[in-house]
């Protein structure tokens, strides 16, 4: 299975890194992840990911693309205003990398139909914008022992922890329970900065591609914290918990070409 | 012994096949590559020696044996 010439010339950049190897390569092309969200965290995810060569991206996401979404949302433009997320995005990843098989899934993910939209993917990025969604998409990766890029960005803050069940923290074990309805304003109320959310996002293809590749050290049991206003980049450490719903019980994750 | 033309083949691409050809041999194997005069005489070379690989140049061949990884 070697790289086509076409592939060697759109993948030289990266071809090039001392970290990198055909090897590396290939294992991107036969890999297939999960986008839970194609908004503010998932537009620059998604891109890098099917820039990089990930060979198959599914792109879970139920809402239709309205005029407030694109001050944070790169991969929807003012003539998709109406469309719907999964399929604009599919269409526009496609256009971006066509080597790669996108898939679109007009679905909003929850704790009944989860473990089927992760079932089969090497990687889960969960770019969603809700706790109960974080959780559904923790607790069916922790199931499917299926590695997870967990992220948040919220004003001008965000979080990334990356999560390989059964061998690092999960989300249950770092964030235990979600905070009381209100006390943590949404989205909507509390604004978030597209330059922000870009950053996280293209941290998360970041870890996700490390995870596949078996390049470089994901976040595993540590928080990236960044403060966007400061630019203060943090890391704070966190542990698996013996007594994790989610996780405690899981067989352990294999990380790809590690 | 392995050989690869790169007559015409500009940078980085002839970097990108050198590469991909060095990862298919084993520690110690040789490669024998053929490079355009200038910025490919100039840079492969010099990045097979980034990598660690021992490096011998004549002319356009330019000579390859494969570190231990």
């Amino acid at each position: 299975m070697t790289l086509s010439d076409s592939e060697l010339e759109r993948y030289s950049r990266q071809l090039v890194l001392p970290e990198w190897s055909g090897a590396a390569q290939e294992r991107l092309r036969s890999a297939s992840v999960v986008l839970v969200g194609v908004g503010a965290l998932g537009s620059p995810a998604g891109q890098y990911l099917a820039a990089a060569g990930v060979g198959r991206i599914g792109v879970v996401d139920d809402d239709t693309v309205e005029l407030s979404n694109l001050n944070r949302q790169p991969l929807h433009f003012t003539p998709d205003i109406s469309l719907p997320k999964a399929d604009n995005a599919k269409v526009k990843l496609a256009a971006l990398n066509s080597e790669i098989l996108v898939e679109a899934y007009p679905a909003r993910l929850d704790g009944q139909n989860a473990e089927a939209i992760v079932m089969g993917a090497d990687v889960v990025v969960d770019c969603s914008d809700s706790f109960a969604t974080r959780y559904a998409v923790n607790d069916a990766c922790c199931a499917a022992a299926i590695p997870l890029v967990e992220a948040g960005v919220l004003g001008l803050s965000g979080l990334v922890l990356s999560i390989l069940p059964g061998r690092s923290a999960c989300y249950r074990c770092a964030f235990p329970a979600a905070p009381p309805p209100g006390s943590v304003p949404s989205c909507r109320e509390a604004g978030v900065l597209g330059a922000m959310a870009g950053i996280v996002g293209s941290i998360q293809a970041l870890e996700a591609i490390k995870l596949l590749t078996g390049v470089g050290d994901p976040l595993l049991d540590r928080i990236l914290q960044i403060e966007g206003d400061t630019l203060s980049f943090t890391t704070v450490t966190t542990e698996r918990q013996d007594d994790c719903p989610a996780c405690a019980q899981v067989p352990a994750a294999q990380q790809s070409g590690a | 012994m392995n050989r690869l033309d790169l007559t015409g083949v500009p940078c980085p691409m002839n970097w990108v096949r050198t590469r991909l050809a060095l990862e298919e041999l084993a520690a110690g194997d040789s490669l024998e590559v053929v490079l355009d005069d200038g910025e490919p005489l100039e840079s492969v070379p010099q990045s097979a020696r980034e990598d660690g690989h021992d490096v011998r140049v004549d002319g356009r061949v330019v000579t390859i044996a494969k570190a231990a990884a």
